[in-house]
């Protein structure tokens, strides 16, 4: 039995009167034994899915220091071109909308969420991933090798992005205080809750720094 | 129900204004202006807002900096990071409200790629509006907040108007304080609008936040020298240190001569669709000495006519002692 | 011990610092296609129709898998897939595409005609007459039993509004008259009181990616254990156990959620065989890892107790509701009970419970299930009853602190050993309690100071698993292993034991782990703490057996007695004449020769065919030591915590600074320093997200989740928890583990918790909120002398 469609503007009214409740709307639905589809329930938003025939775009991305050839949709994020196409899968996706950091990657030596930028906009800029930290000859980055020695990481999903995250922060304050390394670190969530281990890790380079 | 993946649209990348602003015009109603896409790129993931079209307005590198004015004030581009306007020199030397209210948005990697323009222009945080429910916002005819039983501990206390959101942005109620002027370009000329009237509520437009229409580019903020060097006071209380919006914040700009406050703008967020001016503070307050006594009497007058809802009634005393303490602590 | 105690590094945290790590949304086979799931919009439903014949002529479009066609579960475990959504998110289909984006537009093609069905947030609506259901078949049940249980009008009249009635419990137990200490105590509380669910909010969602090869069902998945999933897992996917392939080398967080299988593995997999053995990966976003990836149970419950002028507890009655979810959920409530009689002692004790659905995400154990929640539920009514009483805060915690001989709960356990209150003396030394307690109270302009100690358990251990290890004819040792890589390193630490007993270099040996193909013994799940204590007791077990083996060839081979020959310098040699000697590398091809039990060609009786079936994989292979612990034993092993915190608190924006945190642990032996100095300030970071930040959001009249992402769920940021921890351990050895270690993950999350909610409550002058968390808008509308917005027993809400 198809239920008919709900008169939103009386319903408004009554919601306006304090007459009925969302809840009676729902309550009556569900005593009439209708069904409803989920766009009756919750409707969202109008219209339909975009322009059609949108095509990849080859782009030519600077990763790491090398030239990488890609196929690039225009609503692609940078953190599905790495982890998509140039498997680079150093770089997790830990919520995809902002929120937790474990996608960052430097941009232009500038620590920032990959999942929340279009390749497409950062297409003439220089990307540093967490691949790209290490030497040929497998020698760490000082922050790398520090959070070894600090035993930095726990499960280790925020790891890259801790990592990219205090390599930003040295690159324009080779010996920051521990205030300074909290703040700018602070872009990056830990479920372990490792955060002290990471900042001890970072301190260790800062120190080291400070030492030279 | 869990929604993901971008629907597709096309993407155009025009390096000059103008030529933005010609796209956004075509485009109208389907169109979207992508700044830093911090906003933008969550409502699309979230497959709530499909726009056809989607600017992405990065390569307009004229629309990024801070320049001095003729009349002692300055201009910030609207694509000027976050980031930018908390470390510029001048910004923190004249203007020091918007370098801190800058550095209290989200977290660093959103600053670092955010710009002023989105920071204003963004939309509002109402948990409902973006789980994409058909309320007014959206288009549709009813308000799930405001309900008896709506879960609305981040909503307004004050300019309710069927929708009881809140303004979200951490800037706003700084560049109210100073007296900015935006920026508003289109394709039939450019106009300066005053902060206090680019926010809109929604007894004026239920569904924007602005008074951008499509066709419109957020250009540039203008400050004038009228605050510049003078005494401020910026708090933003949040669940967390990172990433949360503003329960209540507080922004104050004031001249203080001798013991007696001479002249004053406060606004607060968090508590009304648009950045709050707390007008009959300030003429509360104006002449009077700076002290306990007026704080106390500002932060009184600052919660009048406040209408609470089912779970916000915490800022009430909370906006009180912001207003408070921005008068006291400045 | 030369290993046992000290420091190293993990094998695997090079690749977590160079990101090459897999965690399984990593993984790229060639021709790996992608699915996603159509979750439910309402809070109960009945599918009554779908079309997908839209979705299907989509190009690009695969298939599609339905409830019809998977393993069903028997109710009221959770399933697969479902035709009768129980919340908002849950599973009802999946659609494989060639790509994510053209899987997420079928989505929206698929028409799904739903029968709202009724619908509760609230256990305590649902126990209400004529309350809501649910499910239609009922509205308590645990672990099997669904029953249709309703309180009575007069059970809910007969209390003021704000206290919990005493309805009718489906669960109890007593020891002691608790009537008749309650009405002899010198001091009474009855306090009602709320704890929230929270989802866990581990960093990894559980994305899997599964394919078949040669008949056998390769799984990547996000999982904290190694071994112990694989029979259910099999189970789901419809399969015997040896032809699962389980891969999990790392796992991006799991804190109770990934510590045994769970239903939305077997998607892939069946999507997988329908699709002609194709990779299938599902990317489980962050808004499913809410949905799916279970939370913990929210309470809704009243304690009395009855304390003696000096402050000793003796009579508890407990009664707790559990906010149950829709499904079989976890024991959380009875886990609340057992803790109160253990880390309290109460002369006397009543504990009753019924655990009632709802219709949000399913429950399911989250570090300290019940222990934590109870922890900071009891800690600020302590503090109550010391400020009543007169008796400082410490001291009521000291004085009924449990010994080793205390016996606990209905069934009057005992304990292995429990050393509370060293740790509690120790902390308060180490944080030089007394000094900073002196300045609770003090003001700075609108701060105030206030220390807070906290407490927590969590039993730690379990016996009778096993163990596996291998000599190679190099003379290396292989220790392999069930544990999986949660981020604690215990399948290190753990395998040290056996390096240990062996004498072995630590250069020399290998943990084998993650990847069930390579031979993994039956190993106990990383859950519940337990994993110090139950897997150095396996490995020891297993290192003995290979330790026998070695004097047995030894003195085959060189004349004598076993009772002649020890083990040293990764040799077997003649006590009284060393240069009598087989290489480790020599006997391990020996035990090759010899064949038999040696090298595990015959193996006991007792273990577990998971162990078995491994050790046939390593037969002829080397020297072979594989055995079931049975040292013995039946006591609970618990794990103890206590926490010292100090704060500022600002009256007037309710908000707080934790100035510093202490975390002493009893946990034993100290296998590893830098992991138990990790894991201390881990649980009090997540402390303080369950004390301060995290809780559900739902709205009571349509069921909508109001947070299901991290924005929202507020995980603490590095901004929010103190700069620099300290953290201390009794170092009191147990008796019943070789080396004298227990677990200790959980308890150090309540403890950090209950120390704060302690703090934020002497902050206000002793304002107890008898609900957690506690966040800013509470503390702000507390410090004005408002009432909160919130009824007291609701739960969910804002």
């Amino acid at each position: 039995m198809r239920y008919p469609e709900p008169k939103f503007d009386s319903f408004a009214a009554t919601i306006a009167s304090a007459k009925a409740t969302r809840r009676q709307f729902i309550k009556g639905v569900i005593a009439s034994g209708a069904a409803v589809s989920s766009a009756a329930y919750l409707a969202g938003c109008s219209g339909g899915s975009g322009g059609g025939g949108v095509l990849e775009r080859t782009l030519t991305l600077s990763v790491n220091g090398m030239q990488r050839t890609v196929d690039v949709l225009p609503n692609e994020t940078l953190a599905m071109t790495l982890r998509y196409k140039l498997n680079l899968t150093g770089t997790k996706l830990g919520c995809d909308r902002g929120e937790c950091g474990a996608c960052t990657v430097l941009v232009d030596d500038v620590a920032s969420y990959s999942c929340s930028m279009l390749t497409h906009a950062v297409r003439g800029r220089a990307i540093t991933t967490i691949e790209g930290l290490e030497q040929p000859d497998g020698t760490l980055h000082p922050v790398q090798q520090a959070m070894i020695d600090e035993l930095g990481p726990q499960c280790g999903f925020c790891t890259p992005g801790q990592v990219m995250s205090a390599v930003a922060l040295l690159k324009v304050n080779a010996n920051p205080t521990r205030d300074q390394v909290r703040h700018a670190l602070s872009g990056n969530l830990c479920r372990c809750g490792a955060y002290d281990n990471y900042l001890n890790s970072v301190m260790r380079v800062s120190q080291m720094a400070q030492g030279a | 129900m869990s929604k993901d993946m971008m629907p597709a649209f096309e993407l155009y990348q025009p390096d000059s204004v103008d030529g933005a602003i010609e796209l956004l015009a075509e485009a109208g109603e389907v169109g979207w202006a992508l700044a830093g896409g911090n906003d933008s790129l969550d409502w699309f993931k979230d497959r709530v807002k499909r726009p056809q079209t989607v600017v992405d307005l990065s390569g307009l590198t004229e629309l990024r900096g801070v320049r001095e004015l003729p009349d002692g004030g300055i201009e910030i581009g609207a694509l000027t990071t976050l980031t930018e306007v908390e470390n510029h020199p001048l910004i923190r030397e004249r203007y020091g409200v918007l370098a801190t209210a800058a550095s209290r948005v989200a977290s660093p990697q959103i600053r670092n790629v955010g710009t002023l323009g989105g920071n204003l222009c963004q939309d509002t945080r109402c948990w409902y509006y973006r789980y994409g429910v058909d309320c007014y916002r959206a288009g549709g005819n009813s308000c799930y907040a405001d309900s008896p039983q709506g879960q609305n501990r981040e909503h307004c206390l004050f300019g309710a108007s069927r929708c009881v959101a809140v303004s979200p942005s951490d800037t706003a109620p700084a560049l109210v304080v100073l007296d900015a002027r935006m920026v508003v370009r289109n394709a039939g000329g450019e106009r300066e609008v005053p902060a206090g009237d680019f926010f809109i509520g929604p007894d004026i437009d239920i569904e924007r936040m602005t008074i951008l229409e499509p066709g419109d580019l957020l250009t540039a903020v203008r400050i004038p020298a009228d605050w510049a060097g003078t005494r401020f006071y910026f708090e933003k209380v949040a669940d967390r240190n990172t990433w949360d919006f503003a329960l209540v914040s507080i922004a104050a700009a004031m001249v203080v001569n001798g013991e007696t406050i001479e002249r004053i703008r406060i606004a607060a967020g968090g508590v009304q669709c648009v950045p709050r001016r707390l007008d009959v503070v300030e003429g509360l307050v104006t002449g009077q000495p700076k002290s306990e006594a007026t704080a106390t009497l500002a932060g009184q007058a600052a919660i009048r006519g406040a209408t609470t809802l089912n779970f916000n009634h915490f800022k009430v005393p909370l906006l009180d002692n912001l207003v408070k303490r921005a008068i006291r602590d400045a | 011990m030369d290993l046992i105690g000290k420091n190293f590094t993990p094998p695997d945290v090079r690749a977590k610092v160079t990101g090459s790590a897999k965690y399984s949304e990593d993984f790229r086979p060639e021709g790996m296609v992608f699915c996603k799931l159509l979750t439910s919009p309402m809070p109960h439903a009945r599918v009554v129709s779908v079309d997908d014949s839209e979705a299907l002529a989509m190009p690009g479009v695969l298939g599609i898998l339905r409830a019809s066609e998977v393993p069903p579960s028997p109710a009221p475990q959770d399933p697969i897939l479902t035709d009768e959504p129980l919340y908002v998110g849950d599973p009802i289909l999946a659609v494989a595409a060639v790509d994510e984006a053209t899987a997420a537009e079928a989505l929206e093609k698929i028409h799904v005609e739903y029968e709202p069905l009724d619908f509760t947030v609230d256990p305590l609506e649902s126990l209400y007459p004529g309350g809501k259901n649910a499910r239609t078949d009922g509205n308590v049940g645990n672990a099997g039993r669904i029953e249709d249980v309703k309180w009575t009008a007069q059970d809910f009249l007969s209390v003021p509004e704000g206290q919990l009635p005493f309805g009718r419990a489906t669960s109890e137990w007593s020891y002691g008259d608790v009537d008749a200490a309650l009405a002899a105590a010198d001091l009474v509380l009855d306090e009602t009181f709320v704890t929230q669910g929270i989802s866990h909010n581990s960093m990894e969602p559980r994305s899997c990616m599964a394919y078949w090869q040669n008949g056998k069902c390769y799984l990547h998945t996000s999982s904290q254990s190694g071994s112990f999933p694989i029979p259910t897992t099999a189970r789901y996917i419809g399969i015997p156990q040896e032809d699962l392939v389980f891969i999990a080398e790392f796992c991006g967080g799991g804190f109770g959620s990934k510590g045994g299988a769970y239903p939305i593995q077997a998607v892939p997999a069946l999507l997988s065989k329908k699709l002609n053995n194709r990779p299938v990966m599902l990317r489980i976003t962050r808004h499913e890892e809410f949905f799916i990836g279970s939370a913990r149970h929210g309470f809704q419950g009243r304690i009395r107790m009855g304390f003696r002028q000096d402050g000793k507890l003796t009579a508890a009655d407990l009664f707790i509701v559990q906010e149950h979810g829709p499904y079989a959920g976890f024991n959380d409530y009875q886990s609340a009970g057992e803790a109160v009689s253990i880390v309290y002692t109460p002369t006397t004790m009543r504990f009753r419970g019924i655990p009632v659905m709802t219709n949000t995400p399913l429950r399911g154990p989250q570090r300290g299930p019940g222990q934590n929640q109870i922890a900071m539920a009891i800690e600020p009514l302590l503090d109550k009853a010391a400020r009543q009483l007169g008796v400082d805060p410490l001291e009521i915690r000291r004085i009924n602190a449990p010994d080793s001989n205390w016996r606990y709960g209905g069934q009057q356990g005992g304990l292995t050993s429990a050393y509370l209150r060293d740790a509690l003396d120790k902390g308060a030394a180490a944080f030089n309690y007394a000094a900073r307690a002196a300045r609770n109270g003090e003001r700075t302009g609108s701060k105030v100071r206030a220390v807070g100690v906290g407490q927590a358990y969590h039993s730690a251990g379990f016996r009778g698993l096993d163990g596996l290890v291998v000599i190679t004819p190099e003379g290396k040792l292989n220790i392999h292993t069930g544990v999986g890589n949660l981020g604690t390193y215990s399948h290190t630490s753990t395998a040290r034991v056996a390096a240990e007993v062996l004498k072995m270099t630590w250069e020399n040996c290998e943990v084998v782990r993650g990847d069930s193909s390579r031979h993994l013994p039956w190993n106990m799940g990383q859950f519940g703490s337990n994993t110090s204590f139950t897997m150095t007791r396996s490995n020891w077990a297993a290192a003995e057996d290979a330790r026998h083996k070695l004097l047995e060839i030894a003195a085959m081979d060189l004349g004598g007695d076993v009772s002649e020959f020890e083990i040293g310098g990764e040799r077997v040699f003649k006590r009284e004449n060393p240069e009598q000697f087989l290489t480790y590398a020599q006997a391990a091809r020996r035990a090759i020769e010899l064949g038999g039990k040696y090298d595990a060609h015959e193996v006991a009786q007792e273990l577990n065919p998971l162990t078995k079936t491994s050790a046939a994989g390593v037969a002829g292979t080397g020297l072979v030591g594989v055995a079931q612990d049975r040292l013995g034993g039946n006591a609970t092993v618990p794990a103890l915590a206590a926490g010292f915190i100090e704060i500022e608190l600002d009256v007037e924006t309710g908000k707080y600074e934790i100035l510093d945190y202490m975390g002493v642990a009893d946990c034993g032996t100290v296998m590893h320093p830098q992991g138990l100095d990790t894991q201390i300030k881990g649980g009090a970071v997540m402390g303080f997200g369950l004390a301060g930040y995290e809780r559900h959001i739902f709205d009571p009249q349509n069921g909508l989740p109001g947070n299901i992402n991290f924005l929202g769920a507020k995980p603490p940021s590095y901004l929010d928890v103190p700069p620099l921890m300290t953290t201390a351990a009794v170092e009191l050895e147990d008796p019943d583990n070789p080396i004298g270690a227990k677990g200790i993950g959980e308890p150090v999350q309540g403890c950090a918790a209950a120390a704060l909610l302690c703090a934020i409550s002497t902050a206000l002058g002793g304002h107890v909120f008898n609900r957690a968390p506690v966040l800013p808008d509470m503390i702000v509308n507390a410090a004005a002398g408002r009432t909160p917005s919130h009824k007291p027993l609701q739960v969910n809400t804002a």
